[in-house]
């Protein structure tokens, strides 16, 4: 056997196709032809053609009623797109890899190749990699294994907080409360919950911040809570404008062991002017009084 | 003049020794009108006679006797009022002395207790002399040398120590009431300033204000300190959650590889033994030998084949 990738690929290539003289192709050979042309591509730097050679055996590998192999090729590949920097191709390689997963029925790896098809493309495409993550994230949730998916409800909200999308990275943290109470990690849970209420709260939106501390409250275990509590003065302080106090709790140590992105914010806070809410509580008042009713 | 004093002197000396004497015989000689005259008709004096006799001549010449004059000086002329006070004090202070020491020989403690009693109203009225002598011992008098002066204004001063030495039999009996005292007083609450609450008590001192201070600056350094425990503490309960967490969501993973790998585990066991099997089988020494008789009949029948071919 040369060691000439070009020559195997060639005759990989032969192999695979059906012509009058094969009737059937010869997978296997072909298989191992590619996979030999593609790591010795992918050792002279020769991306693109390491890439296709992959996808090849990949495809030989599936032939060959194999998914594992497949999909580990299609991974490679993936890896190698990304090398190329050809984005959308790298996202299509690692779904491909994923369902290969599926199909050998395990889906850590699926949600694996997900995620880190989703961490290449963010910076890129962050929208794809919104679409990635909730993809991974609802593959470990089928399966059960939420803990697992902490970590991708994390890069998810840092995501969304990058496109400014504060609704949607509160959404997704509130989210990844719920599935920290699934499987009873109550730290995580009170942290993502505090996170959703900064978030808010950056977004100065005090109004769904109350709502949403207010939501929080009804687990009876976050209102005891050291995250809890600081969620609760952070709003009092919101109310009453008190930017002192506010700077004050965004620099405690509650906040300090937050999410990255979440510290972020919180050392932000407070955006825009925090003019008490006193606003709203006098025209209550005043319906009070005139109405007589 | 003259003479006549010398005669006088001898006259006076003479009557000191006046005893046994022939006063007659001598007075008859000298005496003039306004005596007791002797009875010349029987020439004898009865005693009292001569004892009259006697006195009317010493007071005649008393003004002669120097001795006398002396002590007449001493005790005070009319003009020094201080001599005179300071005279009579001095006279009492050692009659009362006299008295004490009469009050403690005596046996009967009633005269005992009546003496002492007297002396103390003596001793009480000497003392309000004193006053009135300081006064007068400041006067001062005529022909009076400056070390009298002076000597006067100390015994002055004197007197009153003198006056208090005078034992009245106070000084033991002070002792025996104090036996009694402690038991009989109230216990009651201590105050360090004797009960005096005055503004000035609650007055802020330096002192208090200092301790104050440097309470606050200490309580405020622990604050700090304890902050920063604070802070730590949180840090590691927060990596303590976290772990903990962590731990909990490898456990099913495990367990996972823990099945896996038993799995696996059977199934090498398995192929192990159908490997001996087949190798057995295969490479059993039966066979081997077999395989080498017959390769050696082989060879043998290839060797005769070539041999008669050769030829």
């Amino acid at each position: 056997m040369s060691s000439d990738p070009d020559k195997l690929v060639a005759k990989a290539d032969k192999l695979t196709k059906l012509t009058l003289t094969r009737w059937s192709a010869d997978w296997r050979n072909a298989t191992l032809n590619y996979e030999q042309a593609a790591n010795a591509y992918r050792v002279a730097k020769k991306y693109e053609k390491s890439k296709d050679a992959f996808e090849k055996a990949s495809k030989g590998q599936e032939m060959l009623s194999s998914p594992w192999d497949a999909a580990k090729h299609m991974e490679s590949a993936a890896a190698l797109a990304k090398e190329l920097g050809n984005w959308n191709e790298v996202a299509d390689l690692y779904r491909r890899a994923s369902e290969l997963y599926v199909e050998c029925g395990r889906a850590q790896p699926a949600s694996d190749a997900l995620g880190k098809a989703a961490r290449v493309v963010e910076d890129h495409l962050p929208d794809v990699a919104v679409q990635l993550y909730t993809d991974a994230i609802s593959l470990l949730e089928e399966d059960d294994k939420d803990q697992m998916a902490f970590d991708l409800y994390r890069a998810l909200t840092a995501v969304h907080i990058k496109l400014e999308k504060y609704t949607d990275a509160a959404a997704a943290l509130l989210r990844l409360g719920l599935a920290a109470d699934k499987s009873n990690a109550t730290n995580s849970q009170f942290k993502a919950y505090l996170g959703a209420i900064i978030v808010y709260l950056y977004a100065h939106d005090v109004k769904a911040a109350e709502k949403c501390y207010n939501d929080c409250s009804q687990i009876p275990a976050f209102l005891g809570s050291d995250q809890g509590r600081c969620g609760s003065r952070l709003i009092s302080a919101y109310s009453e404008g008190a930017v002192e106090e506010i700077k004050r709790l965004a620099q405690s140590s509650t906040i300090s062991h937050l999410d990255h992105a979440i510290i972020k914010l919180g050392r932000k806070l407070p955006t825009g002017e925090v003019t008490a809410v006193k606003a709203g509580t006098e025209e209550g008042e005043g319906l009070d009084e005139n109405d007589l009713t | 003049a003259l003479l006549f004093a010398a005669l006088a002197k001898h006259k006076l000396r003479s009557r000191s020794t006046f005893s046994a004497q022939d006063p007659r015989a001598r007075l008859s000689r000298r005496s003039t009108g306004g005596l007791p005259r002797c009875n010349t008709e029987t020439g004898e004096m009865s005693v009292i006679d001569i004892l009259t006799r006697v006195d009317a001549i010493c007071n005649k010449y008393d003004k002669y006797d120097v001795e006398k004059q002396k002590n007449l000086n001493v005790s005070g002329s009319g003009d020094d009022a201080f001599a005179r006070g300071y005279a009579a004090v001095d006279a009492e202070i050692e009659a009362a002395l006299e008295k004490a020491e009469l009050a403690s020989k005596e046996k009967s403690k009633a005269s005992t207790v009546a003496l002492n009693a007297e002396l103390r109203r003596t001793k009480a009225k000497l003392l309000e002399e004193v006053p009135k002598l300081q006064r007068l011992a400041i006067k001062k008098v005529k022909g009076l040398s400056t070390e009298d002066f002076a000597a006067r204004n100390d015994l002055v001063l004197a007197l009153p120590d003198r006056i208090q030495a005078i034992p009245d039999g106070s000084a033991a009996a002070a002792k025996q009431p104090g036996g009694w005292g402690p038991s009989a007083s109230h216990t009651e609450i201590k105050f360090d300033s004797d009960g005096r609450f005055d503004d000035e008590y609650f007055q802020e001192s330096e002192q208090s204000n200092q301790f104050r201070q440097e309470h606050e600056t200490r309580k405020r350094r622990q604050d700090q300190g304890l902050e920063m425990i604070s802070e730590g503490l949180d840090t590691l309960k927060n990596m303590a959650h976290d772990m903990n967490e962590e731990l909990d969501r490898q456990v099913p993973l495990a367990d996972e590889i823990d099945s896996k790998v038993d799995k696996a585990a059977s199934d090498l066991k398995n192929t192990n033994i159908r490997l001996k099997h087949t190798v057995t089988q295969l490479r059993s020494s039966r066979n081997f030998c077999i395989d080498i008789v017959l390769l050696i009949i082989i060879l043998g029948i290839a060797a005769y084949l070539y041999n008669v071919l050769k030829k």
